[in-house]
């Protein structure tokens, strides 16, 4: 039997205090009966791994909310040539988030385009083997408008490509990937909210742990990595994305939608930038 | 104390049909379980909810925990979206417990279904944002329980 290899578990705060108060903040009862729950006093184990949403978890709500025009949200894709794998790593997180934006539209002729920039992006990244089954099922999806196995190979492609790069000890451009898809989903979002402003879909950009997380991601990337002008950017941006998330204390308004909108939109040129 | 707890990121299974991979995991003896096979169960529980209308994340969770150790795992969720978790286990005997906390740390009310090899929990959060899913998993006989937490939305 093999016996995984553990990585990032992180003692809470308040480890060793006891098994008096182990037992206790299992469910902190109070006089009403409420059960609350204290995160940052948590005294089992936080699993360290954040599951990052894909962008059609927040598109779904945006459908609910109204009708958007995907259609609209659908960019062109014209990639630089580039051998450097940190851009490539960004530049492929933020094309399969595209395939999302595509796969909402219903866009049959974007989401082939997608999945040969997926192919071409994944040849460079030195990943063809393990990606080409899954742009292949996208491909013969998209000629049947198969729209749900599509969004479900967006995903394992996405999945495969960082479990491969993390077995190569890339952990540093997984994280990329992550990080270009999250920013292309956040700025499709931004761009429909300001579009049709309301409340509840503002409320959708309330995602600081998120950010958090890629903030603290890049700090424990390697310096080569770290000092690249993109990511060093990057960095920036999530911290002013950031502190509009955290002072959106009533809420997000428009303006503040539109700033966030803004930091995405250029770390995209950022990321999409030639030589 | 010593830790048990262990995670690992792993392939999941591709192009095999849920049927197969159910198939796969009813074949495990206790005797070899592992990670995957937790997996495997944590599947078998997502199936009832993909034909309701669930997409099941590709990403998910896994380890080997302590049997009653209190695992934390904190996730974004959206206002509008149903979600179903699915705590998967891979061995015999095991008693479920999952809980999910607002970022104010109030028990949100879930749906919460049980069975031998696993555990289903429905939940409609109802703001946007960070939530803590606790979870633990009891083995009346194993020291170290295999786990897998995937999840679902619709």
């Amino acid at each position: 039997m093999t016996i995984p290899h553990a990585v990032r578990l992180f003692p809470a705060i308040g480890v060793g205090i006891g098994f008096a108060l182990l037992s206790s903040v299992n469910a902190q009862g109070t006089s009403e009966g409420v059960q609350e729950f204290d995160p940052l006093a948590f005294p089992g184990y936080v699993v360290g791994e954040v599951v990052v949403p894909v962008p059609s978890e927040v598109f779904s709500v945006l459908d609910k909310l109204g009708e958007p025009n995907w259609q609209q949200e659908i960019r062109d894709l014209d990639l630089p040539a580039s051998s450097d794998r940190t851009q490539l790593s960004l530049l492929f997180g933020s094309v399969v988030a595209e395939g999302f934006v595509a796969v909402q539209a219903e866009d049959k002729q974007a989401v082939q385009d997608i999945g040969r920039k997926v192919i071409s992006l994944s040849t460079s990244l030195g990943l063809k083997e393990s990606v080409l089954p899954h742009a292949q099922s996208i491909l013969d999806a998209a000629d049947r408008s198969d729209w749900p196995t599509i969004r479900k190979e967006f995903d394992l492609t996405q999945k495969t490509v960082r479990d491969t790069m993390e077995q190569m000890k890339d952990s540093d451009l997984s994280q990329c990937v992550s990080l270009g898809g999250w920013l292309r989903g956040t700025a499709s979002v931004t761009s429909v909210i300001t579009k049709g402003f309301s409340a509840d879909r503002a409320e959708l950009l309330n995602q600081p742990m998120l950010v958090e997380h890629f903030l603290k991601s890049i700090k424990t990337m390697p310096d080569r990595t770290r000092d690249h002008r993109a990511i060093h950017k990057i960095d920036q941006g999530l911290q002013a994305i950031h502190n509009q998330m955290v002072s959106a204390v009533d809420g997000f308004t428009k303006p503040s939608v539109r700033e966030i909108s803004i930091v995405c939109e250029d770390l995209l040129k950022e990321i999409r930038a030639r030589g | 104390m010593k830790v048990l707890t262990t995670l690992r990121r792993i392939r999941c299974p591709k192009l095999i049909s849920p049927w197969t991979l159910t198939a796969m995991a009813l074949l495990v003896s206790p005797a070899f379980a592992t990670v995957d096979d937790a997996h495997g169960f944590a599947m078998e529980a997502a199936m009832p909810y993909v034909e309701q209308g669930f997409i099941v994340r590709e990403d998910y969770w896994n380890g080997e925990v302590k049997s009653g150790q209190q695992l934390m795992i904190r996730h974004q969720l959206f206002k509008g979206n149903e979600y179903a978790f699915w705590l998967g286990t891979a061995q015999e005997d095991v008693t479920f417990e999952l809980k999910v906390y607002d970022e104010k740390g109030k028990a949100i009310e879930i749906d919460e279904k049980s069975d031998q090899m696993f555990h289903s929990v429905r939940v409609n959060p109802p703001k946007t944002g960070t939530y803590s899913v606790v979870f633990s998993l009891k083995s009346k006989k194993d020291k170290g329980v295999f786990w897998a937490l995937a999840y679902g939305y619709r």
